[in-house]
């Protein structure tokens, strides 16, 4: 590129992996931020559903609620895992950049400004629709515009990093050698490719159902969230959360010095992506009852459960042979991880939970709370696999004891909400708080102590989330140089890194 | 110990054509699930005897007129890669042009549809369908016909040979798919209506 290029024009056409990942870090971190913080604002205003005394109504609460949940998603968790691919991947199977690198940059900016777009929908009244139909049908419509751009962004780039794992990898090395990160993500992403578009095309027939007149019944107001919610719920919230077990895989028996069962932990990832598959589980397809109650989909939210005790066991064999020369240097990613794996172990427990009939559990908060536990886990997963790749990432070397923090608030935070939305949903409480706030819950002092709880946790979140972009920040500002291999790992971003250090 | 890079074999994947594969499957599965609405949604409204389109809205002439087309256009293309392998530039001139003019008369075809059609787009469940899936598809078809510019122009500049096919390679695959959903459209609604 010419020496008289501007600083904007050398960021905006940037295909520069490691900068593009840092991009995509750093718009997911302020996308993780606002949309816990929505969600602080709904579980505020849930404290009194009596009044909906903070805000205007039963359809504000609605838009901050789902905005929390299609936040969490599509502008916080996957770009937060595309982010960390885009810098990780291609080291880690030898190639020198992403396959197709200015489509990957296309995919960033196309993200941001769908995200963009996606604020201010839900910003100015918009949103994905309310039961009271009284927002905005324009903004309504500008949301639903911005939440396509964001799915174009995330596939565009997707596509790039799945190119990658298949056709660039390093010469002679097969697929069954590829780091368990990058073979996460070949597993995770094509299952992204099956879905993603399935949602783009609920997302479009609502729109043009909606655009310039009365909705027929796609586009109607009280009927949008109910298309698009099987995105966010049980079992597509598993392929979200794919890319941890890839993530934990690569840290754990690097950082206790033991080999891992790969064929299993593979396995397991591959099982938990093929029950992770939630295209299906749209009210369209409900055969008299609800899909999500069908019997493939009760054995599906069972055989998660399976999986992730089969990934379990691999990582435990490795801990059980190398556990005495345990690296205390590498403290951080490894507890994190750990927190990581038995966040998603009690999210699959939810979801098999949800899917037994007699406990009731259906349209109540417990559907919240293992949607929370899922996205906390892959989350927590994310803080350790940058505490893991830092140095990568950024050029510089990571500090732990920031990103430590992030990750027990975190933790600590989401638990607190997944368990308390959990005991709720026992209780009674509706995931929803619906256009009529008398039916949005049981307003039992039990479930107010609880709903007070979520409140808290989220507060943690929030906090949890602000430390990391500060430290992010900071580490960026840092000038301590990275360190080459400072965990000893003998898979090939590592040789990179010593090479270019 | 740091694992170093093994030795290469001879054949490495094609980059385009994994990346075509990925992205053309994204673009099935994205009209895989509006069929599947289309299909469940009918079912529902015909199985409560209601209405879905109106008798004799939907002609298959038109319908038939296209598939017959891009019917057409997966042989042009077979022939424009057949003659890519074999080094035939005038043949590949020819068969990348003709696809692309087939391409052109779906839309055209397509558009005077919609021009001509007395359903509204808000005449009920079946015209939203009707109009996102074949809008959908158009879309798809207009897409395909601009890669096939791209082609025609490569392939003049004498870019695209038996050795370095890629990009006719991934512009066949993708095209390919777009007769196989357009099939479907001609088979589920236009025929089955």
């Amino acid at each position: 590129m010419s020496e008289n290029t501007t600083v904007i024009e050398r960021a905006v056409t940037t295909t520069d992996p490691a900068l593009l990942s840092r991009y995509w870090i750093g718009a997911a971190g302020l996308g993780l931020f606002l949309s816990i913080g929505v969600g602080f604002l709904a579980a505020l205003e849930r404290l009194d559903l009596s009044t909906a005394s903070i805000f205007d109504g039963a359809d504000v609460i609605f838009q901050l609620w789902s905005a929390h949940r299609v936040g969490l998603v599509l502008l916080a968790v996957l770009p937060l895992i595309l982010g960390l691919a885009t810098a990780v991947v291609p080291r880690q199977v030898g190639a020198s950049s992403l396959v197709f690198p200015r489509m990957a940059a296309a995919g960033f900016w196309v993200w941001l400004f769908g995200a963009a777009i996606t604020v201010t929908g839900f910003a100015v009244d918009g949103g994905v629709g309310a039961p009271g139909a009284t927002s905005q049908t324009q903004a309504v419509a500008i949301t639903l515009v911005g939440i396509m751009m964001v799915l174009l962004g995330i596939g565009a780039t997707t596509i790039c990093v799945l190119t990658t794992v298949v056709a660039g990898r390093s010469s002679g090395m097969s697929l069954g050698d590829v780091p368990a990160f990058s073979w996460s993500m070949l597993v995770a992403g094509t299952m992204w490719m099956l879905t993603l578009p399935v949602l783009m095309g609920n997302l479009l027939l609502v729109y043009v159902d909606l655009r310039g007149r009365s909705a027929v019944r796609f586009g109607a107001e009280e009927a949008i969230w109910e298309q698009l919610s099987w995105a966010f719920t049980n079992p597509q919230v598993y392929l979200w959360a794919l890319p941890l077990l890839g993530i934990v895989a690569d840290i754990i028996p690097v950082s206790v010095k033991a080999k891992l069962n790969t064929n299993r932990m593979f396995g397991a990832i591959c099982l938990l992506g093929f029950v992770g598959f939630g295209a299906y589980a749209q009210t369209y397809f409900d055969l008299g009852t609800p899909v999500r109650q069908e019997a493939f989909s009760v054995v599906a939210a069972f055989v998660a459960v399976l999986a992730m005790l089969m990934a379990l066991g691999a990582l435990a064999g490795s801990l059980r042979n190398g556990a005495k020369e345990t690296d205390a240097s590498s403290a951080t990613p490894l507890v994190l991880a750990m927190l990581s794996l038995l966040l998603l172990l009690v999210g699959t427990v939810v979801g098999a939970l949800n899917a037994v009939e007699s406990l009731d559990l259906a349209g109540t908060s417990a559907i919240g709370a293992q949607m929370i536990f899922t996205l906390a886990a892959m989350l927590v997963g994310m803080v350790a696999g940058l505490s893991w790749w830092g140095d990568l990432v950024a050029g510089r070397a990571t500090p732990q004891r920031p990103l430590l923090i992030t990750g027990l608030l975190l933790t600590l935070g989401l638990g607190l909400v997944g368990v308390a939305d959990l005991i709720n949903g026992f209780n009674g409480l509706n995931d929803f708080t619906g256009a009529v706030l008398s039916e949005a819950g049981n307003s039992g002092s039990a479930v107010d102590t609880l709903n007070l709880i979520v409140v808290i946790g989220l507060g943690m979140a929030l906090v949890g989330a602000l430390n990391g972009m500060i430290s992010g920040c900071q580490h960026l500002r840092s000038s301590e140089p990275a360190v080459a291999n400072p965990w000893g790992g003998t898979t090939l971003e590592w040789s990179d890194n010593e090479g270019s250090a | 110990m740091i694992t170093t890079a093994p030795v290469a074999p001879a054949n490495r994947p094609r980059t385009l054509m994994v990346g075509t594969m990925f992205a053309t499957s994204a673009a099935l599965m994205f009209f895989g699930g509006l069929f599947s609405i289309y299909l469940s949604v009918r079912s529902d409204t015909l199985a409560w005897g209601a209405e879905w389109f109106p008798e004799g809205a939907i002609s298959l002439l038109p319908g038939g007129m296209n598939m017959a087309t891009m019917a057409l256009s997966a042989v042009t293309m077979a022939w424009a890669v057949y003659s890519i392998l074999n080094n035939d530039r005038v043949h590949a001139y020819l068969a990348i042009l003709v696809t692309g003019i087939l391409g052109v008369a779906v839309i055209n075809q397509t558009a005077f549809y919609f021009m001509d059609i007395a359903i509204p787009v808000d005449y009920n469940e079946a015209a939203v369908l009707f109009y996102v899936i074949i809008g959908a598809h158009l879309v798809m078809v207009g897409l395909g016909v601009f890669w096939l510019g791209l082609l025609l122009l490569r392939t003049l500049g004498g870019q695209d040979t038996a050795q370095h096919r890629d990009l006719v390679s991934s512009a066949a695959l993708y095209w390919y798919a777009t007769v196989a959903v357009y099939s479907f459209i001609w088979l589920f609604i236009y025929i089955g209506k």
